[in-house]
């Protein structure tokens, strides 16, 4: 790791790599989409609207990916100093919040014709909207302190924070009420979903992923122009 | 896909406003990351020319 | 330990001296409790309905409102920086701040609460289980809310991260003390469980508050 700790070898690897990525994300969704909108079959009970799983459960994944690398990112910054891992959590939020912010907006448009409301208080959808909250929080922290290096720090120590909290939430929803579909993909027993819903599933998972790794490496070498341009400012206003 | 199949506008709003999101993302991110670097460039030029001006003038910044 | 007890005492001392700390909180409730059967409209079954949960929120909002008292004063004046020239450890500053805030602001509007409840027509076998949940749960409202003060000290425009970053912290704390106040009713022995995680929550903030706020305390006088 410590390789990658320059910024300047940063770029210039991440360079090389990003064109890659890219296509590599182009194709990921040519595919997706085609499974999700051609080639999956009506579901018997949902009919059509099972398509709009295939951009609503990758969406909510991310969602939780995201914040989980900013959580991590902003460990390693606290206990390591890692002089990307700050950013490398910053960069993170927009994109996460997006996610979120999709994941919120599909959840409401699949909720409306399966269960006849707009919204639901059960556990899932709550935790995912004070995920979407915990998100503007942290962005907001970024913009309000001025100091970069205490912005880092409160920011990281906020996430973490917000961290633990996320699950404590899911459990006490939970444990007040619950409506949502008991999760049918990640069990020990096999996938409960039809493989023919499974596999656009999962090509848009990797569509997605790949998206928020596309993004996040350009986000970061972004925020190492940026730094690079404080520092010549800097420099003329001193010499 | 059915288009006539019932509640289908729901499916074409999700995808619709997922494809906007993700395409803004993606504009906004590399077009940031383009402005920075111009900007990085423009500060760079000005910098040599100043060094190469203070060469030929004699006196060291 | 002895300098424990002073900062607390001294708090104690500000809060009761400048009146700003209880006063205005219990004001707060009280409006909040006036407004509310005025805005929902006056049918009793209603307002005896939502009272546990609508006496939750008005604690919840009341105590996220006095957060900036916690260190904004002692930042401004220059006490916080001679706190952390370690007298003291940070943790145990933020501790004394936190149980001093509970004192003047969460346990006050605890025992309050019954009584405001009268205004929505609270059911009477309630009043017990509210005092014990409220005073249980307004001991971590206040721990989370000296994060949020933590967080925001300094900054001029704080109010709103405030209000956005402890919020989803106090959830757990709503849905548990709620339960715990009304949900006896629905099901026999959730008070007892719900009160058991009250209690497993206030102590978990009891460690894990004072250390987030003395790290973020530190990152601000860096």
């Amino acid at each position: 790791m410590q390789k990658y700790a320059n910024p300047t070898r940063f770029y210039a690897l991440s360079g090389k790599v990003l064109p890659w990525l890219a296509a590599a994300t182009l194709l990921a969704f040519a595919v997706g989409l085609y499974l999700a909108l051609v080639k999956a079959p009506q579901d018997y009970q949902q009919g059509e609207t099972v398509r709009i799983m295939f951009v609503h459960v990758p969406a909510a994944w991310m969602a939780m990916f995201c914040y989980s690398t900013i959580a991590l990112a902003s460990a390693i910054g606290l206990v390591w100093r890692h002089p990307l891992a700050d950013v490398a959590a910053k960069c993170a939020a927009p994109i996460g919040a997006s996610f979120t912010f999709l994941a919120l907006v599909t959840g409401s448009l699949w909720g409306k014709p399966m269960w006849g409301t707009w919204w639901v208080w059960d556990a899932r959808l709550t935790s995912v909207f004070v995920l979407f909250l915990l998100y503007l929080g942290y962005m907001a922290i970024w913009q309000a302190i001025e100091e970069p290096l205490r912005a880092a720090r409160v920011a990281a120590i906020v996430a973490l924070v917000g961290f633990v909290n996320v699950p404590i939430i899911k459990f006490s929803v939970d444990w007040w009420n619950s409506l949502h579909q008991p999760a049918s993909v990640l069990r020990m027993d096999g996938p409960a979903i039809h493989m023919d819903l499974l596999a656009p599933l999962l090509v848009m998972g990797l569509a997605y992923t790949l998206l928020f790794f596309t993004l996040h490496l350009i986000a970061i070498r972004s925020e190492i122009t940026r730094r690079r341009i404080r520092v010549i400012e800097l420099a003329e206003v001193q010499g | 896909m059915d288009f006539s199949a019932p509640h289908a506008g729901f499916v074409i709003a999700s995808y619709l406003v997922t494809f906007i999101v993700l395409l803004g993302l993606v504009l906004a991110t590399w077009l940031r990351q383009r402005r920075a670097r111009e900007q990085l460039k423009t500060l760079e030029e000005r910098g040599s020319r100043r060094r190469r001006r203070a060469g030929k003038d004699g006196d060291s910044a | 330990m002895k300098i424990f007890l002073a900062l607390i005492a001294r708090d104690l001392t500000l809060a009761i001296r400048q009146g700003g700390g209880v006063g205005m909180a219990l004001g707060f409730f009280l409006a909040v409790m006036v407004l509310l059967p005025l805005g929902i409209g006056p049918d009793l079954k209603l307002l005896q309905r939502i009272a546990p949960g609508a006496l939750w929120i008005t604690l919840l909002l009341s105590v996220l409102l006095s957060a900036d008292r916690i260190f904004q004063p002692d930042d401004d004046d220059g006490s916080l920086e001679l706190f952390s020239l370690g007298l003291m450890p940070m943790e145990l500053v933020a501790l004394a701040k936190a149980i001093a805030h509970w004192i003047t602001t969460g346990l006050p509007l605890a025992i309050a609460a019954p009584a405001l409840g009268v205004l929505l027509n609270l059911d009477s076998s309630l009043f017990l289980p509210l005092l014990a949940a409220m005073g249980l749960g307004s001991m971590a409202l206040s721990l989370l809310a000296t994060i949020g003060a933590a967080v925001t000290v300094g900054l001029k425009r704080g109010g709103l991260i405030v209000s956005l970053l402890i919020l989803p912290l106090y959830v757990p704390v709503l849905i548990f003390g709620v339960a715990a106040t009304a949900g006896q009713n629905a099901m026999p022995g959730v008070f007892g469980s719900s009160l058991l995680i009250l209690l497993a929550i206030a102590l978990a903030c009891l460690v894990l508050a004072p250390a987030a706020s003395a790290a973020l305390l530190r990152a601000h006088m860096k």
